[in-house]
This record gives C-alpha cells, structure tokens and sequence, in this order.
C-alpha cells in the first residue's frame, strides 16, 4: 500500500514510442469493486498518470456484496457506498457513470464509447465484472429480448432496488433460482422480509460448488427448518403465466413440481464479461486471459482485474482475489516490482442464521481430510490439511473456531500432529478443585489461599495479609476462604445476549 | 510523622500515605489515604511495598566515574563529577555544536523536573536533541488526541465516571493488573448495571470481570474499529445532528468504512461476525457509552491511527462531551500526562506549546529570559534520537534522567550498540541499572519519598508528592544535577532547585497554552485533592471535564480523520509464525529498576506464555524451557501454558534484560511510537 512511486520504472514510460506524452493516461473500464479498489491504491501510491474510470451503472461506487444485507434490511442503501464522486475529483481522477464501451481500438489506442465519443489510452484496465447467466428455461426472456417482469436479476443496485420495490405488499412468495452463495443469501434476505421462499438448485445439495455433499445437505436442512424449502436435483424448465393479471405464474420443474411465485429471482452464477476483449483481440478463454503482472499476453498495454480476469487457469468470481489483483497492478503501475501469484479466498455466506464459511476449495483440493460431522446439531466442520497447512476447509454451522482456522489458513501456519482434529472440538473448561493453600488468591497483594484461611474474618485477613485491598476483585473467594458470606454475590450469569437489531447480516 | 503523598509507580498515582516511623526505621511505612478519589485507599502491590527502596543496600550514594581503558568504576566527589560532565559537554559543544549534545527524560520524573530539564537543553545546552521515554508509552493516543479534539489530556473526565457509564469498553488495557486499584471503579459500574468489555488477544484478569471479551490478531484493533464503525452506520445509529453541528471530515470516513464489511473484518481480525456484531450492538444500545484505550491498541507502528479508529467510532455515536461517555486514553507512567506537557519532547515547550509556533517560542522564552530566536527547533523522536547516537551526524554525548533504556527501548541490541558509541553517557539513577552500568559517569539521584514536585495523572489531575524523608548522604536531586550543570556551562540564566519556585515559573510559561497550569499552586492541590488542568487563574477552578461545549480545535469541531488498517509491519511468516506481543505483570514495574529490587515482590524473571495447542505443536508443557527468537534476537524461558491466550500468539512481559531484543523497532509515521505490541516470533522447544 506504500509502495513509492518511481518514475524511472520501466512501467511508468508511456508506451508505443509517444515518449514525448508527459502523463500516461491511463482508463479503467467498470466501477465495480475491483475497480474502486485499483484507483484507491493508485491514489495511495501517488500514480502520476492521469486516470479515467467508466463505469455503466449511473451510481457512484458501492460495496456490490452488501447487496443482499440491503436486500434483507440490515444495510441501508446509503451505507454500502464506496466512494463519492466529489472523492474521485479532489484526487484528480475522471469519473464517467451511466455509458458503456463498445470497442476497445488497440491500433489507436482509445475506447469508443456508445455515445460515439472516443478515449484514448496509454494503458488500459478491464474491470468489466461477470454478467449473469440466464437458465435455460423457456419464457424467461420474451420476444423483445427482455426478462419476464416477474424475473429479477441480482447482480447491480438497480436490480436490489427493483426487487425492494415490489416487496413485500406485491409478492408473497418467491422463487430463488440457484442454490450457491448468492442464491441462499438471497432466499434468506426474502425470507426475512416475510416472503415465502423456495430455491430451486439444478445440482445434488446446495453449494455443491463449495462444499461436500454431507455439508450441502446439513444445510439445505438448516434452511428447511429456516422454513425455506430447497429443491434440489430439479431444473425449473418453463415459466406458465397465471390466466388473470396480477396472479402468481407457475415455475415449472423438471421433476413434475409446479412452483407458484410472485417473483422470481436468478442467482444462477456469472460468466465472466469478456466481450470488448474479444472483439479487441485479446487472448480469452473462460475469462480474459492475464499474466502474472495482471497484463494480457496479446497486449501488455492491457490489463484485466476481478471477476473478468482469468489468472494461471482460475476465474474467481470473489471480492478478495479482486481486489489483491488491484492492490498488486496498481503498485506495479506505481513503481513497486511485485507479481500477482494468485490468491487464498474465503468466502462466507451472509445470511441471518445460516453460518458457512468456505475455505480455498474444500471439495477439490488434494489433501488428508479431518472432518467432524453432526447433522443433528446442523453442523458440519471439514479441513483439508497437507503437510501440517490447513489448505481449505468448510464449515458450516459451527463458526466458533473460523477466526482460528482463518488465520491458521491465511499464513500457511504449519499446525502440529493433533492441532486440525483440536480445532474442530470445544475448549474444555478445566474442572473446578478446592484451593490448595499454596495457591495465590489475591494477585494485588501476594496473599495466598492458605493465608487468609488461617484469619478469622475477612476484616482480619485485610489488616494482615491486605489481601483485597488492590483492584478488589477477590474479595468474594476471601469471604469464603474465611468462612463468611460474601459482602455481595456475583452477579447473575447473563443471557446469551439478545442481538439488539432484529435482522443482521 | 506521616505524609500525604502518592505511589512512584503508574499514572493512576494512587494516594498513600507514608509515616516514618523514626529513629533506626530505614523503610518508610506505607498506610492508606482513603480520601483520595482515585483510589480511596486501595494499592496493589508495589504501592505496599514502595516504601523498600529507601534505604536499599544497592541504593547509589555516590557518584561513579567509569575508566574507559579499564572499564572500572570508582566513586569522585560531586563536583568532581560535575565538572567532568560540564567540562565534556562544552568540548564536545564547541567542537561538533550543541546538537551533539542530547537529553533523554522519562515519563516518570516530576512535573518540575520535566520543565527543568526542557529549559535546560534548550538553554543552557542549546541543543534541540531531547525527548524522553513517553514516546514509548502514550504518544500514539497523545497525537491522536490532538488531531481529533485539538487537545490531548489522557482522559477527558475523571476515572470515577467510569462507574456511571453504561458500557465501557477497554480496548488493549489490562489495568487490573497494571494499575489494580483502577479495576474497583470497573467493579462499581458493573454494580450499577453497567456493562464491560475487554478487548485484548489475551483473556487477561481483566476480562474476567468482563461481560464480553474480543480477542483479536495482534494488530488488527484498527480494522475492528473500522468494523464496529461500519456496523454502527449500517444499523443507522448515528448521531447525525451530534456529527452535524460539532464534528467535520464524517463523509470520507463514512463512505471508507462501507469497505469493512463484518466478514472482511473476521478475516482480518479473527473475530467472528456474531462476536463483532455483539460488540456493535453493545455499543450502540446505550448512551453512556467510554471507550478507553491503552498500550495494547496504541503501541504499534499504525497506534496512532488506531486511536483515531476508535474516536470516530465514538464521535459517530455522539459520545464524546456527553456526559459518563466518550473516549479517553489510560496513560501508563506515573507522569505520562504532565511529562509531555512542559518540555522533553523534541518538538513541545511548557505548556503544550508546539516549538515550531512562533508566539509560542515568544511567550516561552520572555518567561526564561532569553531570546526566542536563540531557542533551537524540533529534534529527533526518542527512538529516532537513539538510533542517531554516535553516528557522524548524531550527537555524541546523551544525559539520562529517569528512564533504563537498554531494558525498555525497542530492538534494544542496536539501541546498546549506540550508546556504546557515544563519547560521553551520563545516566542518573538511584541504582546502577543496566543503562546506569553502560556509562561513563554514574550520578546518583533522589528518589520520590525524598523530594518534593508535582506529578499530572492520566485524568489531568496535577497531584503534589511531598518529601517524606531525607535522602541519603551523597543523593542529589536531579533539579541539582541540572542547576550544578547549567552553571558550569555558563547558561545564561540560572536554574533554580527550589520544587515549588519552578511550579511557578512552570505555571508561567504554560499560562495560555492548552496545558495551562497558571492557577494551580502547591497549597490548592493539597486542599482540593489535585486540580485538573486547564487552570488558567487562581479563581478557576480547574477542569475535570473537557469537551462539554466545544472542542479544542480552531473551529471548537472535532475531527474524523479517514485511517486506514496496514497491518503489522512485520507479518508472520513460514519461518517466523507466530505473534509476539509484550507487556507486564502485576508485581513489577517497567524496566524493573525498582520493583526489581523490592524484596517482596516476586521476581520470577520472564516467562513465555502460550495456548496449549501452540505448546502441543512444539512438543513443551508449563513450565519446560522455551527458545523464543524473531529477527532481532532470541530468549529462552519458561513456558507458561495457558488456554487464556490466542493459539497464534505468544506472550512475554518486558520487565527484564533480553525481552525488548525480540521487539521490532518499526516507528508510528505521526507518534513514532515503535511496534512494542506485534512482531513475528518462532518458538520451540529449549
């Protein structure tokens, strides 16, 4: 984040022979989250080029994986904003909402927005995000191109705000189609709201791209019991109009089921965005292809970060691995000599009492497993460890422990023989003995259990030994060693506390 | 006879009362004072037994001249001392210039003897180069403070209104052992319904008498705040007309926390979101809301950035000026406060006057007598100074007053190797501490029973140490030191050694400044039981609360500032895996100089403290030896096994030789605090 700006880095020269431009200018297509990040560190690091952003959404920045805490209510719109526009033009930074790039020319170098004007570039960046995938299911997409009107994305604010708008007074009952991390957060968000929810998930469990089968079943339980019913195994294949206007329309199953929904909502993945770089002739297979300086080996002029990015095979698809692309391009681009190699993601399901969190790639990653399974309680803890590492776990249900196994997992911490099964089981508490005399009972003073046993009372074992005469805090153990009731009891234990806020995300 | 006076320990500088009992008596007898408000009576340990080091065997009652070539000390007489010292500051001085010659204070030392010994460098040295061992203690909170509310006093209100408060969160004190006494006002306010939260990596007696305890990464107690301060918006409990009419810089603050959403905050923190949104609800379900910060949040190289994560925390809530809320810093030397106000800070005259105001430097010099022009600019920080000893552009010569750095600074190898270098050291001590045993001249100094002064504890409370006995033959007062000093160099204007004549002059020269102690005198601390500064005329009657209208900045708002987490400077690593963090224990002291020496209070030596499962991984149990090492250096120890720590983290108390060898010296960019609290450490069996 401090990386020191170096002019005389090669990554700083304007490139294509202009050696006479004074500033690079460089333009960064999407104002998503690996976006807003890249131009922050770019600001940080005091980068000397003259910076563009555009961005299709008419909004300034906001924090997209809030979306359904706003969704579910425990987030106001308001709060997820990122960045003001006022922010980008006190750092110099030009910011262009609400327009989209149709072609991206490499032999001019510029950008051709829809409005016909062009931008050029010395360096450009590709922040273009994942557009969402739309199942195959026949009526969802009518004659003019355009979704049926009870089907709602959920990938920008607008879609957040569309749906918010017909809850709860128009929509009764909603179908979540997909079960991965969007959808569940999603189905819960609904649910909260007091919409009858059921998801809809073409695999054998929810998650199945996260977690095993045992977990995703555990948890399809848990929802279940959350009173969100999980189909899964099933295709919706047909969405059939209600007769009358206003009425529900039916979700038609691949197993024979027929859902009846108000509205319907797709959370069925994303692919990456990769159009304007195909068509600019850039390398791309699922995502547009990078390098280890995040540069597209057709261009090095080129740049793609976050979920439009493809890095060493992986697309992600998660805010931590876009956001370490833009933290690693951003110093290169001011001055700092560092490789992007790849990130560890965690990724955690917000949703009000549903408790996942997955680790790097519990289902594939090569490794000794060390599960701990209790489908009663709902829970399900899964790590898979490799010569001592924790290389990926799951856990859901029971996130005790996730701060541990999060920082065991980030730094690679080689853990001892038992330490993975330990991790997994409640700290025991140590069972209460009788003070031995030896023991120090008054840390203030040095008084020891043996010595205030052998005062009277309290009162004495004060004048002799000024044992709870410092913080205090001992007083009631005295009391007792001397034989007298304690001055005051100890406070009851209190309620497990009540969380204040009736939702959370 | 007895005399009222206060503990020579910490800042809560609890009131005691010490008879001398008389003839053949060589202890005092340390007795309650019930009266005073900060403690009514209450001491730990080391209050009972300060009274032992009077008299002690290894007490110095003369002054040592070290031969270089034999490296031999042996006692000369005080003017011989005194001569020697003068005579080679002033070959020094007139060789390489007066920045060769620098002043190292310490947060111990009497309000008197902190002003002295500013004038002192400033005057009759004429050198910029002193600061003191404050640096090390609250700097983070201090330049926080200052920033935020335009003034830094440790808390805005007195101790006592902790009992009031609703919740009060700790975030990195463990004041149940470092200042006990402070832990029966926590015990009040949970009696009133209050609630307690301790924020530590270590589950400390503290958090015992806690409602809900975090135990976050060492390091990460600015990303739980920007977490705390996210949830606080997102559930709309904002004090908008609060951040609206007294506080500027919100937006940016605002719209930065929507990026610490709770599930980033637990992969940074180790917190989980249910134990953040705990915290978060706590905070935002009541009105009397005080959040104190100590040196487990602010001694890191991002501490001071820290604190002001939490002030905006609070300031968003509404808290600070309200009454029983807001937040405040527990300072940790017993004059912490008044020692940064009037002048060892490279870059402060008396009074919280910065050195490079101009009018400050005016009115500060009319009162000395000397030239403003003639007063030097801001120098080095402490650590910064330290690391310059000896090199071709540092200084050469370094006077020690109140402080054993080779024990206390960080990375202290390389800080020994400076003062090695050094031409001349001078340390004054009451014992031959290690630094005191590293120097060339060796001055043997009054201790707190045997002198009079003022001390400002961590409330802004001036409070009066009165002499309860004689010192020693052969002991002099630092406030000799500097006069016999300052004469034989020829300053140009004389330093008195009269405690209650400095008050004065000190009062002077802070009259107008933010520290303003102009109306307090010796006999007004006694009858009012310490007066709380700003106290600009004798009419006035002190200031325990501040912020109730305005805030001390040119506008009276108080400042977001945007603060962003770093991290710690030196992460774990494969070979470096888990966190060190340092800190201390009930029955010692700092350094230990004196609490080292007190027969009764235990000296166990260092220990490594560790969760079983870490002391599994290496193969120890409680009590086995362990080697613990970090770039710098390494130290074997005892284990002591405990399920109260972080798996991830170790923990070693610094009071002995060796421990500060582990810790890094990264510095706070505002504080130049150095990363006492977070370094990355191997441990394994010895």
């Amino acid at each position: 984040m401090n990386a020191m700006c170096d002019p005389s880095n090669d990554d700083m020269r304007p490139l294509g022979g202009r050696s006479a431009t004074p500033r690079e200018r460089l333009v960064v297509v999407g104002h998503g989250m690996a976006a807003t990040r890249f131009v922050e560190q770019l600001v940080a690091g005091g980068y000397p080029g003259h910076v563009t952003v555009i961005g299709e959404e008419p909004v300034p920045a906001y924090n997209r994986i809030l979306l359904s805490a706003v969704l579910e209510g425990t987030h106001d719109a308001s709060a997820i904003r990122l960045r003001s526009p006022e922010w980008y033009a006190e750092h110099g930074v030009e910011l262009r909402l609400g327009t989209r790039v149709l072609t991206v020319d490499r032999e001019h170098g510029d950008v051709m927005l829809v409005d016909g004007t062009c931008v050029p570039f010395d360096r450009l960046v590709l922040a273009t995000g994942a557009i969402p995938t739309l199942p195959p299911i026949r009526g969802l997409v009518r004659p003019d191109g355009s979704l049926h009107p009870r089907v709602h994305a959920f990938r920008s604010l607008a879609d957040c705000e569309r749906l918010l708008a017909v809850l709860p007074v128009d929509a009764a009952r909603a179908v979540v189609i997909g079960g991965g991390l969007l959808g569940l957060q999603v189905a819960r968000a609904l649910s909260v709201r007091g919409v009858a929810t059921e998801v809809v998930e073409g695999g054998d469990t929810v998650l199945s791209r996260q977690v095993t089968p045992a977990a995703g079943t555990i948890l399809a339980r848990s929802l279940t019991q959350l009173g969100t019913t999980v189909y899964t195994g099933a295709r919706a294949t047909k969405l059939i109009d209600h007769p009358e206007e206003g009425g529900p329309i039916g979700v038609q199953l691949d197993n024979g089921f027929v859902l009846d929904a108000d509205l319907i909502v797709l959370t069925a993945g994303g692919r990456p965005s990769v159009a304007l770089a195909r068509g600019a002739g850039l390398q791309v297979r699922r995502g547009i292809v990078v390098d280890e300086h995040l540069a597209s080996p057709t261009d090095p002029r080129i740049h793609a970060i976050g979920d439009c990015a493809q890095h060493a095979g992986q697309v992600t698809g998660f805010v931590p691995p876009a956001w370490e692309q833009a933290v690693v391009l951003a110093q290169r681009l001011c001055g700092a000599d560092l490789d992007y190699r790849g990130s560890r993601n965690v990724a955690r399901l917000r949703a009000t009492d549903l408790e996942v969190a997955v680790l790097g790639d519990p289902v594939a990653e090569p490794g000794e497993i060390v599960e701990v399974s209790n489908p009663v309680a709902g829970k399900h803890s899964r790590l898979v460890v490799r010569d001592g590492v924790i290389v990926a776990a799951a856990l859901v249900g029971d996130l005790s422990r996730v701060g541990l196994i999060t920082q065991a997992y980030d730094r690679g911490t080689v853990l001892g023989v038992r330490e993975p099964g330990d991790l997994l089981l409640p700290e025991t508490a140590a069972p209460l003995a009788p003070l031995p005399d030896d023991a120090e009972v008054c840390a203030c003073a040095g008084v020891t259990a043996g010595a205030v046993r052998a005062c009277g009372s309290l009162a004495e074992a004060q004048e002799r030994t000024r044992a709870t005469t410092g913080c205090g805090g001992c007083t009631q153990v005295c009391s007792r060693l001397v034989g007298e009731v304690p001055v005051r009891e100890p406070r009851e234990p209190r309620e497990p506390r009540e969380v204040v806020s009736p939702v959370r995300s | 006879m007895t005399t009222k006076t206060h503990c020579p320990y910490c800042s809560l500088q609890c009131g005691m009362t010490l008879a001398n009992t008389g003839a053949g008596r060589r202890t005092l007898e340390v007795q309650p004072w019930a009266e005073f408000p900060v403690n009514q009576g209450a001491l730990c340990r080391k209050g009972w037994t300060s009274g032992g080091l009077t008299g002690h065997r290894e007490r110095l009652t003369t002054p040592l001249l070290r031969d270089r070539a034999t490296g031999e000390f042996r006692s000369v007489g005080w003017d011989d001392a005194l001569d020697v010292v003068a005579g080679t500051l002033a070959a020094i001085r007139e060789e390489h210039g007066a920045d060769a010659l620098a002043v190292f204070g310490g947060g111990g030392l009497t309000n008197e003897k902190s002003y002295q010994l500013g004038k002192f460098a400033r005057v009759a040295l004429g050198t910029s180069q002193i600061d003191y061992n404050g640096r090390w203690c609250m700097s983070s909170a201090a330049s926080a403070a200052n920033r935020a509310f335009g003034v830094d006093r440790g808390l805005p209100f007195p101790l006592a209104d902790v009992e009031q408060a609703e919740v009060v969160v700790l975030v990195g004190s463990n004041l149940a052992e470092t200042m006990p006494p402070a832990a029966r006002h926590l015990d009040r306010c949970r009696e009133n319904g209050g609630e307690v939260v301790v924020i530590d990596p270590r589950r400390t007696s503290t958090a015992d008498r806690a409602d809900l305890v975090v135990q976050p990464v060492p390091g990460t107690d600015l990303a739980l705040a920007l977490g705390v301060l996210h949830l606080v918006i997102s559930g709309g409990h904002v004090d908008e007309s609060y951040v609206a009419e007294r506080t500027s810089g919100w937006e940016a603050v605002r719209d930065h926390v929507a990026a610490w959403w709770p599930e980033r905050v637990e992969r940074v923190t180790g917190i989980s979101v249910p134990e953040l949104h705990a915290l978060a609800d706590l905070m935002t379900s009541h009105r009397r809301v005080m959040v104190l910060t100590a040196r487990g949040a602010e001694q890191h190289a991002q501490g001071s950035d820290t604190v002001l994560a939490w002030i905006n925390v609070c300031l968003a809530l509404g808290l600070p000026g309200r009454e029983h809320a807001g937040w405040g810093c527990l300072t940790g030397q017993g004059n912490g406060q008044g020692g940064r106000e009037h002048g060892q800070k490279s870059d402060q005259l008396p009074g919280y006057r910065m050195i490079d105001d101009p009018a400050a430097r005016q009115h500060v010099a009319g009162v000395w007598g000397v030239e403003a022009d003639s007063l030097p600019g801001k120098g080095r920080s402490a650590y910064e100074l330290l690391e310059a000893l000896g090199t071709p552009e540092g200084p050469k010569a370094l006077l020690v007053h109140g402080s054993n750095i080779v024990v206390s600074a960080p990375n202290a190898t390389h800080v020994a190797e400076r003062l090695e270098a050094l031409d001349l050291l001078v340390v004054c001590d009451l014992v031959l501490s290690e630094t005191a045993a590293m120097a060339d001249v060796v001055l043997p100094v009054t201790q707190w029973a045997e002198e009079t002064g003022t001390m400002t504890n961590l409330e802004g409370r001036v409070i009066l140490r009165r002499q309860a006995r004689r010192a020693p033959s052969g002991v002099r007062s630092d406030l000799d030191v500097i006069a016999g000093l300052a004469e034989r160099l020829g300053s140009p204007v004389p330093f008195s050694t009269d405690p209650e004549t400095i008050f004065a002059e000190l009062g002077r020269a802070s009259s107008g400044g933010k520290a303003d102690y102009a109306g307090i005198t010796y006999e007004r601390i006694e009858t009012e039981l310490g007066v709380f500064w700003p106290c600009p005329t004798p009419e006035h009657p002190g200031t325990p609360r501040l912020f109730a209208d305005a805030f001390a900045t040119s506008d009276g708002r108080a400042r977001f500032l945007d603060v962003e987490h770093r991290g710690p400077a030196e992460p774990c690593d494969g070979e470096f895996p888990v966190h060190l963090t340092t800190g201390r224990v009930l029955a010692q002291y700092q350094s230990g100089a004196q609490t080292r020496r007190i027969r009764e209070l235990p000296d166990g030596g260092a220990f490594i403290e560790m969760h079983p499962l870490l002391a599994a991984r290496i193969g120890v149990a409680d009590g086995m030896r362990v080697t613990i090492s970090t770039r710098r250096g390494e130290l074997t120890a005892p284990a002591r096994v405990a399920t109260t720590i972080r798996p991830d983290t170790v923990f070693v108390p610094f009071h002995w030789l060796g421990v500060n060898r582990l810790t890094h010296d990264a510095l706070d960019p505002a504080s130049r605090m150095p990363e006492f609290k977070v370094c990355a450490a191997r441990v394994e069996a010895a």
